[in-house]
């Protein structure tokens, strides 16, 4: 909040670092800001464009989870408040078509077609990358079955399903189940109008269309009005449409949250064929999630598949022992070789129990894969912009005194983007990461650099 | 010697690092690639070990 607000701070948000140029104390900076198609001065944000927008997609905040428009805020709280437009999606980009809804319900005067990018010139004397962290793609490892078992989520996905703010608003359902709860309007319309369209029969040749149906099917009709023919069918497919909406509505009705909820751990960490590393957070992750989701519901069932449970900061080995005593978290030793989908989009999950050296198959309601903490997209493209070098898990290389600095002098990075961390590790190291470069614009930073 | 920093990155790092410089005194230019900041921290719901909400 009050990074927006700082005198001190120039906040360039949806912009990217084109060049920079120069040494430690004096480096001479391009940055270009996209353009939103919206005037952050302007814009207030209440979301009136968005409203009205007729082009949905998938809310990238959500993770794909819930449903955004064209015109989209980020995210609720999201700093500057101001809209974007996504121009790639938008119907006013398109070649041949039109919209301009949005400009014409913004009371603010805010949208702006034919906004350009903009590019400023900054010089600058110290660089503090902090370009964080992407996480493990899950389908790299197909015998969990992430993108084909619908059931197999993410952490991140679980988190947003947790979360007041989230699709589901904090209820935790299967995602099948989410999928069926949402085809339900949809199939009624399509009933609906199946239903409809045989009015029109009904009054022209006034019977009703059972009577009809009964009577067509026992030959009367034949061979005479095409009209007929086109009434029965109608008749299947309406009779049809009733069924499958019953079924879906009998299944709709029988929903329950998700109870039965499996975590696995390191996804994509701690395993020579990803990242060797450990990603450190995932576990407490997992914890928080579990305690989080019985907190929600009484009745949830909790069950942590790991090799070890790995908790080592302030205050965590005490969150790891409440998670067992009042969230009822069980903590499985084991290493889990497949997740195959059963009955009902039920995923089953097959494992070796190493305390008891025997090979168990559990089926769940949920299973959550706590993918690994990789660097993010951007660090190899930011590493070369900067000048700098990356480590050989592709984070940058840091030197081992003072930890914070770069193969660069005056450039110094913090949080995910030096290796995996939690949150009050990354707010520790940026404190630090800021204090070395005051150094530098003090002139002193640059003494310390270790080789 | 230039007294302004540039911090690439509006996550928690980012945001934590540019307030430290601002409330030193030390102009700061932030740039993020989305168009909010708030990094991954604003996707999660609450954070260990207090489950305090992270926003």
């Amino acid at each position: 909040m009050d990074v927006g607000r700082h005198p001190n701070i120039n906040l360039l948000a949806y912009s990217e670092v084109e060049k920079v140029e120069g040494q430690a104390g004096d480096f001479r900076v391009t940055v270009r800001k996209k353009p939103r198609y919206v005037d952050e001065s302007k814009c207030t944000g209440c979301g009136a464009c968005a409203e009205k927008c007729p082009t949905v997609t998938s809310d990238e905040y959500n993770l794909g989870l819930g449903k955004a428009k064209a015109i989209y805020k980020y995210f609720a709280q999201g700093i500057p408040s101001a809209y974007t437009i996504d121009a790639t999606i938008c119907r006013n980009f398109q070649p041949g078509k039109k919209c301009g809804i949005c400009q014409k319900v913004c009371q603010a005067g805010a949208i702006d077609y034919k906004q350009e990018a903009k590019i400023f010139e900054l010089s600058v004397g110290a660089i503090i990358a902090a370009t964080g962290y992407d996480l493990f793609d899950a389908r790299r490892i197909p015998e969990y079955g992430y993108g084909r078992i619908r059931n197999v989520i993410t952490a991140l996905e679980f988190e947003r399903f947790l979360s007041a703010s989230g699709p589901t608003h904090g209820h935790v359902y299967r995602v099948t189940d989410l999928a069926a709860q949402e085809a339900l309007p949809e199939m009624e319309k399509v009933c609906q109008k199946a239903v409809k369209g045989l009015e029109r029969y009904e009054k022209q040749f006034s019977m009703t269309s059972d009577e009809f149906y009964g009577r067509y099917e026992s030959g009367e009709f034949k061979g005479g009005n095409e009209e007929y023919d086109k009434w029965a069918a109608a008749v299947v497919a309406a009779r049809k449409a009733t069924a499958e909406l019953e079924v879906l509505q009998k299944k709709v009705e029988s929903i329950e949250s998700a109870h039965r909820l499996a975590f696995i751990q390191c996804v994509g960490s701690r395993d020579i064929r990803f990242n060797k590393y450990c990603s450190g957070f995932c576990c407490m992750h997992a914890i928080k999630e579990a305690i989080i989701a019985r907190e929600h519901d009484r009745d949830a069932q909790v069950y942590i598949f790991g090799m070890d449970i790995r908790a080592v900061g302030k205050g965590f080995e005490e969150y790891r022992n409440r998670g067992a005593k009042e969230a009822g978290v069980h903590y499985i030793r084991s290493r889990v070789a497949e997740i195959t989908e059963g009955k009902n989009h039920t995923p089953i999950i097959w494992y070796e129990d190493t305390k008891e050296r025997v090979v168990r198959q559990m089926p769940v309601d949920l299973v959550i894969l706590s993918t690994a903490c990789q660097p993010s997209a951007s660090t190899r493209r930011v590493a070369e912009l900067l000048g700098i070098e990356l480590n050989e898990f592709g984070f940058y290389k840091t030197a081992s005194y003072p930890p914070l600095d770069t193969t660069r002098p005056g450039i110094f990075i913090c949080g995910c983007a030096h290796s995996p961390m939690d949150i009050p590790e990354s707010v520790a190291q940026a404190s630090s990461a800021a204090a070395r470069a005051a150094q530098v614009l003090a002139g002193s930073g640059t003494m310390r650099l270790a080789s | 010697m230039n007294r302004d920093v540039l911090v690439i990155g509006g996550g928690i790092a980012g945001i934590q690092a540019s307030l430290d410089l601002a409330e030193m005194g030390i102009k700061v230019h932030l740039v993020e690639r989305l168009p909010s900041i708030g990094g991954r921290m604003a996707q999660l719901d609450k954070t260990f070990p207090t489950n305090d909400c992270a926003l």
